[in-house]
């Protein structure tokens, strides 16, 4: 390649500087030409990919991190196809953009590629000796519960905790690595396939060996307990995972939790916890959080089983309604699992949250009698038992700074155990969910219709609208489609990964206590609990609403409801994953180099991949116009559109864009001339309807205007360039690029027709000019508004547009870049009225009939109409 | 895609060259696999290929090694070569070596369908040379 510039330069540059015949030419200006578009293509999918990027980051939603390294690798990839490309064009001007780019890829790769600094430690911990600092041994759970252990008055059950070198000790990095690969090719969309992996990833963790100092380790501390507790014979293992560090995520009922284990089965079960960490719950509800699997490691809490009498789960503050002096309790007989599981019912209490904790309401929904003292006939706790719950709940409030979700047990003697204590995983603000006590109840009768079903308990308030679709079997679930209501007989932990695909849950049975409900309220979904006919009222495929803070559910779509809704809230807040992109996304989109006529416009002031595709894009476009300044092939190259057209476009023809037999010697051309569809499209538009409004139009009309605006570059400078004083059309016969400034404007529009649909596209780039930012941004939407309706895909940043069609017909593309034509001309009042609601939707209106009338004009012929 | 062209893979992973194979013959595309770098030496001294999608990830020769012995005996293949966990800098390694353009598992089949079709436009631009 080099040989060949070398060869071109000096025969271009040398002394005699023999000219090139013109096929040499014709030769050198393609593979230019080749490297041209390729740098367009790879700007294109650069900026794109950025945007993808930024939209899920910004979004609120869900995003993995398979996205995030398959994102950040296309930029890359792209941008050093740029790079390569600007160097082949510029005989390696800029080298030093090589550099920049290894500094800046080195960074995201270090980024992305982050690992937890891993400690060893001890294989096992007392809980005694377990407090919050050690958390990266321990896990969130039981150094929470360690930390509890220590404060005054609190019990909570003797017991100690495998820990996370433990959990490294049992599986070696050849089992991960294994267990990583199947990871790596799983397909995520395919639930048959997520449950295929899992098994096969569980199996792994299962046929490990447990180390025998382990083994031995184990058996000697459950020994200890049995004596500490002078009758323990039994333990619950519950799952202490490490990294669930974010506020708002609860990772509720993901792991496996085994109660009444012997001696004999703790090596066993020991390993199904582990495992537990690649079951399908865990896996789904990791890559819906932001939580890379290496972000989570696993630790075993071995707790000494507590006799229960009565158990169950303390909210310091009702989640339903947290700004209120409400403290639940959702209590049951014997043990907890029940409660949480979403499987028993509850007795509820709402208590206050001051001395001497009143209960200010309750609902025995038991019928067992548990003993004296009673609240009711058959409350499940005396009200000497709610108070001491209630205090207790509130210590560890103050104690860890926020409100608390508590288990509990009672035993048989009366004592108090905490098991756990986690922050409450809270109802998104802002849908309006009241509490049972004080819910507004919609009343059959208020809204028109009456609903199909009503009543049950709001586990997670809010309002969705969707398909019904019942799951009652492993078949079902699999077969659950994206944004339906998923409706249950019970609401079993196991459903939690249908949680991320439905729009709202409706179950038979259950309570606002058990772990599905907290998962609906992390995620924002609407969940409606308690709801006795619900299999049987309702029909797969049935439209429905589900007013869950109003307990109804209505048959159809009823938008008078939706729009009391609000936004779900950002559901990746904090997570590792969410983490990377911050810091990944300073290396990416920050742009530095806006002003390509600054001195500060140079390959090593890129500090960015953004600011690599702004100067590789402005310098191809400069090395493409001075190819034949340079190259003396100034013959017909850049010409200025002349004719019926008194404005400054410039036309360069980069292939077979001018008709055939056009004098190359010429400086002009003639809008009949050209032969490119899609300027030829573009024109259409621009030149469809006169300009009018404000500012007052002068006698010399449109074309005076448009004039103006290209020839004073001062009204911003932000953009200003030699290359955007001018519009420049670079043409061939199926390709156009065009970049136009227009006043305050700076667009870019590309396009690419070609018969073959997969080739084919138009893209559309707008920025706002001189405006204030608000003003910027009020123009912009009212653009992407219209361009929505004509199916173009649009991202919308502040001021800043990109929109998109591709893969379509020709005939179709055509009538998107005549949209275009006729929006960059015509945007420009806009500048004026931005402040003026009334008049931006006066503008929208006529933007869109003279559009439809544009289009429905079939005979319009090029280059006929620009003058008044 | 109306031309049959002629694509190997070459992976260490038996289940996913399966899957491959199923999702190139549904669209008759001429595909072979290989289960590693000498499996592939071996068929490419039998046959010449258009484009050779590699994983870089596997054992013996790493896949950007063998990339370079495949392009010794036909300098003119077209590599599009597959990461997976692998650092982002992989892909632009295996750039800077020679290969066309990368893709990351798991692999989106329309993506790779598109890589290839572009590989193919350049081999074929090359061979015209």
């Amino acid at each position: 390649m080099q040989r060949i510039f070398t060869l071109l330069k000096q025969r271009l540059f040398g002394q005699s500087r023999p000219s090139m015949s013109s096929e040499e030419l014709r030769t050198d200006f393609t593979r230019r030409y080749a490297h041209f578009r390729n740098l367009l293509t790879a700007n294109n999918n650069a900026l794109q990919a950025m945007a993808e990027l930024e939209k899920v980051y910004y979004g609120g939603g869900s995003y993995r991190m398979a996205f995030v390294r398959s994102k950040i690798s296309t930029i890359l990839i792209n941008v050093y196809k740029m790079i390569s490309d600007i160097l082949a064009m510029s005989d390696g001007k800029y080298a030093d953009l090589e550099t920049t780019f290894e500094k800046i890829s080195n960074e995201l790769d270090k980024i992305v590629a982050r690992k937890h600094d891993f400690v060893q430690g001890p294989l096992i911990l007392t809980l005694d000796k377990v407090r919050r600092s050690d958390r990266d041994q321990a896990g969130e759970k039981m150094a929470n519960l360690g930390e509890i252990n220590a404060l005054q008055g609190i019990v909570v059950p003797l017991g100690f905790v495998i820990t996370a070198s433990a959990t490294r000790h049992f599986l070696t990095t050849e089992h991960i690595a294994e267990i990583n690969r199947l990871l790596q090719v799983f397909d995520s969309e395919d639930l048959d396939d997520l449950y295929k992996t899992c098994e096969e990833m569980q199996k792994i963790v299962m046929d490990a060996p447990l180390p025998p100092d382990l083994e031995e380790l184990l058996h000697a501390h459950f020994n200890r307990l049995e004596t500490e507790s002078h009758s323990a014979s039994r333990v619950a293992m519950r799952s202490s995972a490490l990294g669930e560090d974010t506020a708002g995520v609860s990772f509720a009922g993901l792991y496996s939790t085994f109660l009444n284990v012997e001696k004999h089965e703790i090596g066993d079960l020991y390993k199904k916890v582990i495992a537990s960490k690649y079951g399908p719950r865990a896996i789904a509800y990791r890559r819906m959080r932001g939580y890379r699997h290496e972000d989570i490691e696993m630790c075993v809490g071995c707790l000494v089983m507590v006799d229960a009498l009565v158990s169950g789960v303390i909210y310091s503050r009702d989640p339903g309604e947290q700004e209120s002096e409400v403290m639940r309790i959702n209590a049951t007989a014997g043990i907890a699992r029940g409660v949480v599981d979403g499987t028993t019912v509850t007795d509820l209490f709402l208590v206050g949250r001051e001395k001497p904790f009143p209960v200010v309401f309750s609902e025995i929904r038991q019928s067992q009698d548990s003993g004296k003292e009673q609240l009711s006939g058959s409350a499940s706790l005396t009200y000497s038992q709610i108070r001491k719950l209630a205090e207790t709940a509130l210590q560890l409030e103050i104690h860890f700074g926020q409100p608390q979700d508590v288990e509990w047990s009672y035993d048989h003697q009366g004592v108090l155990y905490i098991l756990q204590s986690r922050p409450i995983a809270a109802t998104p603000a802002g849908t309006k969910e009241k509490s049972r006590s004080m819910q507004k109840v919609a009343v059959p009768g208020e809204s028109v219709e009456k609903p199909l079903l009503f009543g049950g308990i709001s586990a997670s308030g809010g309002i969705a609208s969707g398909e019904v679709f019942l799951v009652d079997s492993d078949k079902d679930m699999r077969e659950f489609p994206r944004g339906a209501v998923l409706v249950l007989r019970h609401p079993l932990p196991e459903w939690a990964p249908l949680l991320g695909r439905a729009t709202a849950v409706i179950a038979e049975n259950g309570t606002e206590a058990g772990h599905l409900a907290t998962v609906a309220r992390e995620f924002g979904i609407p969940a409606l609990f308690s709801l006795p006919g619900a299999m049987s009222v309702l029909t797969s495929g049935q439209t429905i609403t589900v007013n869950s803070s109003g307990r109804a559910i209505y048959q159809g779509r009823r938008e008078e409801l939706l729009r009391q809704n609000v936004a779900k809230r950002d559901i990746m807040a904090g997570s590792p994953v969410q983490r990377i992109v911050t810091e990944a996304l300073q290396y990416i989109t920050p742009l530095n180099l806006n002003d390509p006529t600054s001195s500060h416009f140079r390959s090593n002031w890129c500090e960015t991949l953004h600011d690599i595709t702004r100067f590789c894009h402005e310098k191809s476009v400069s090395e493409m116009f001075n190819y034949g300044k340079e190259h003396r092939f100034d013959k017909g190259t850049a010409k200025r559109l002349v004719g019926e057209v008194p404005l400054e476009w410039w036309v360069i023809d980069l292939a077979d864009g001018f008709r055939q037999g056009l004098d190359s010697g010429s400086k002009m051309v003639r809008i009949e001339d050209i032969v490119s569809l899609p300027m030829q499209a573009i024109w259409r538009g621009i030149s469809a309807f006169p300009w009018e409004g404000p500012p007052p139009i002068s006698a010399r009309g449109f074309g005076e205007i448009i004039f103006q605006s290209t020839m004073r570059p001062d009204l911003d400078p932000s953009v200003a360039s030699n290359m955007a004083t001018k519009n420049y059309f670079l043409i061939s016969k199926n390709f156009c690029n065009l970049s136009v400034r227009l006043g305050y404007h700076y667009a870019m529009i590309e396009a690419y027709l070609s018969d073959l649909l997969t080739e084919s596209y138009v893209t559309f780039r707008f920025k706002g000019g001189a405006a204030d930012m608000r003003r910027k941004a009020v123009r912009a939407r009212l653009l992407a508004d219209i361009l929505k309706r004509y199916d173009f895909r649009v991202e919308l940043r502040s001021d800043a547009l990109l929109a998109r069609v591709k893969k379509q017909p020709v005939e179709y593309l055509e009538q998107r870049l005549e949209i275009l034509g006729y929006l960059i001309t015509h945007s420009r009042q806009l500048d004026m009225v931005m402040t003026q609601p009334h008049a931006v939707e006066q503008y929208r209106e006529k933007f869109l009939k003279d559009i439809e009338e544009m289009l429905s004009l079939k005979e319009s012929t090029i280059g006929e109409s620009v003058h008044e | 895609m109306n031309e049959k062209r002629k694509i190997m893979m070459v992976d260490d992973e038996a289940d996913f060259l399966e899957l491959m194979a199923k999702f190139f013959k549904r669209r008759n595309i001429d595909f072979e696999t290989a289960g590693g770098c000498m499996e592939a030496l071996d068929r490419l001294g039998q046959g010449k290929f258009d484009v050779v999608i590699m994983d870089v990830c596997m054992p013996g020769l790493d896949g950007l090694e063998c990339m370079a012995e495949m392009k010794k005996v036909q300098p003119e293949l077209e590599v599009i070569v597959l990461t997976g966990h692998a650092s982002l800098n992989v892909g632009i390694s295996g750039m800077k070596k020679g290969a066309f353009d990368y893709c990351m598992k798991p692999v989106s089949f329309d993506e790779l369908l598109e890589k290839i079709v572009l590989a193919k436009e350049k081999f074929s631009k090359k061979s015209d040379w």
